[in-house]
């Protein structure tokens, strides 16, 4: 017991479970308690929650925002690893550099630019996903690229690898697994932004389109609910994205540990 | 003394000079040649020692054609500038890529390697039962012992092909069974063909000499910044070149003591 509380002490999956599972409990008794008013106590909240499970309007919206939040990922891991692999030639250097500082801009003031620009409300949405998720998928993969050991090179080089061979095996082939990495910590950004954008043009529905129509009509109930499916989806997208990336690469999950 | 010849030049270093704020290495001069004894095909093993941090691993970057000299150059065979690639190197953590098991890693480099051309299992397949790794072919890096990634790195560079093979402090964090079989290690690549050259750079300096033909001290002068090369001393001549259980000898071990005067 008292190892919880101690610094860097390791503790066992079974006091772990206990102990999150007491957090949970003291958090939701907290919240019963102390909650007043307008806000909706858990147990409205888990009723709320299971009553949009069992609904086919929950069910047609997440469809929506899944298949918009993967079509925008794909794009951008795309435009990500096209501009990440070129930008170690000093051509495009500056290029990705500018993508990088890119995330200070607000999609907001962007929307009416990208409105001329796309055609309809889905391109809208799509191209607005993508900007907001780019910078961060580059920012993320020149780190990775920046922190690569210098004995890689090296490596390459006493093998007789040219530029292009090196740059193949070190940062294309010997960074994917890192690829899925930044997909998996990203992936929550692009979930966060997808709320947002489908806002901008709510014809095609989708669970922003849905939180909207709650938080217009003060179904703060339904609004909590809703983030807590918001949230669980998240949570098994990371959970898939990171099974994946050690079933694709073996070596990313392997220990330091001595072959018997 | 050993019967012996010391044939054509197959590496030489002039006038090196490594400078970044401060002079770290400066005229380092040193030649090796191909050393023929009759009977036997046998390459040459030179050792370059020096205290810590004076210099040693920039020494082999620059030898192996990883780093440009601040001035100086290094050729091999016919006045040959040496360029990346042309020589093996094994860094000092045996370093591997992560992402490839051994036998891809292997691969790679028997690839490189055009005389291995349609031979490659074939010959890796050989390597990995010559130097105990056939069970661990199909593994990556991160699940083997020093030593193992330490035989893996070897065969890398010996499947690739170069003559030259560098080493960087082979002998660090490895316990004294580990230690001795690296040393055999270093003995079988070293007879596996006459050009097969050597170069050990370290600062454990009894098994570098144990197993070298030639040492070079690299150390620094009073009065002058930066690290050169203080003495050569011939391991033939002494006759301490190719003994078995040298390190009982008396020579040998005044020999140690002289090189550990010179640091």
């Amino acid at each position: 017991m008292k190892k919880i509380f101690q610094p860097f002490a390791t503790i066992n999956r079974q006091t772990i479970l206990t102990m999150v599972a007491m957090q949970v409990v003291i958090t939701l008794m907290l919240w019963h308690t102390l909650c007043t008013g307008l806000i909706p106590k858990p147990t409205k909240v888990a009723a709320a929650f299971v009553q949009l499970l069992g609904s086919k309007l929950l069910l047609d919206n997440i469809l929506v925002s899944l298949l918009l939040t993967l079509k925008a990922m794909l794009y951008s891991i795309i435009i990500t690893l096209l501009f990440a692999y070129l930008s170690v030639l000093p051509f495009f250097k500056s290029v990705a550099q500018f993508i990088v500082k890119c995330r200070y801009l607000t999609l907001t003031g962007l929307i009416f630019i990208f409105t001329l620009l796309t055609n309809d409300g889905s391109g809208l949405k799509l191209s607005l996903l993508v900007f907001g998720i780019v910078p961060f998928f580059v920012t993320s993969f020149l780190a990775v690229i920046v922190q690569i050991d210098q004995q890689e090179y090296e490596l390459c080089k006493t093998l007789g690898y040219n530029n292009w061979q090196t740059l193949y095996e070190v940062i294309i082939i010997g960074k994917a697994d890192q690829v899925f990495e930044i997909l998996r910590q990203n992936f929550a950004i692009s979930w966060l932004m997808i709320t947002m954008v489908e806002g901008l043009s709510m014809s095609e529905g989708g669970i922003g389109t849905l939180l909207i129509k709650y938080n217009k009509y003060n179904d703060l109930t339904n609004v909590l609910a809703l983030q807590l499916v918001i949230f669980i989806i998240g949570l098994l997208f990371d959970y898939l994205l990171g099974a994946v990336r050690q079933w694709l690469f073996p070596y990313s999950r392997l220990k330091k540990a001595k072959a018997l | 003394m050993t019967e012996h010849v010391k044939a054509e030049v197959v590496l030489q270093a002039t006038n090196l000079q490594l400078t970044y704020d401060r002079p770290i290495l400066r005229d380092i001069n040193f030649c090796i040649r191909n050393i023929v004894r009759p009977g036997l095909s046998q390459g040459q093993v030179v050792s370059l020692v020096g205290r810590s941090g004076i210099g040693k691993t920039q020494l082999i970057k620059i030898v192996s054609g990883l780093q440009q000299p601040t001035a100086g150059r290094v050729t091999i065979y016919n006045n040959k500038p040496v360029k990346a690639g042309d020589m093996g190197v094994i860094f000092q953590n045996y370093y591997l890529f992560e992402w490839r098991t051994v036998y891809q890693s292997l691969m790679l480099a028997a690839k490189k390697n055009s005389k291995l051309f349609a031979m490659e299992k074939q010959i890796i397949e050989q390597y990995a039962e010559q130097f105990q790794l056939t069970g661990h072919l199909n593994l990556y890096p991160q699940q083997l012992s020093g030593g193992q990634r330490q035989r893996v790195s070897i065969i890398q560079q010996l499947l690739k092909g170069s003559d030259f093979i560098l080493l960087d402090e082979p002998f660090s964090g490895l316990d004294v069974c580990m230690l001795d079989k690296a040393v055999a290690l270093l003995q079988q690549v070293s007879l596996s063909d006459e050009l097969k050259t050597l170069i050990i750079v370290s600062h454990d300096i009894e098994t570098s000499v144990a197993i070298s033909d030639t040492v070079y001290i690299l150390g620094a002068e009073p009065g002058k910044a930066g690290a050169t090369i203080k003495k050569e001393i011939d391991l033939i001549e002494r006759d301490l070149a190719w003994v078995k259980d040298i390190r009982r000898e008396k020579r040998f071990l005044e020999t140690i003591e002289e090189i550990k005067r010179e640091l």
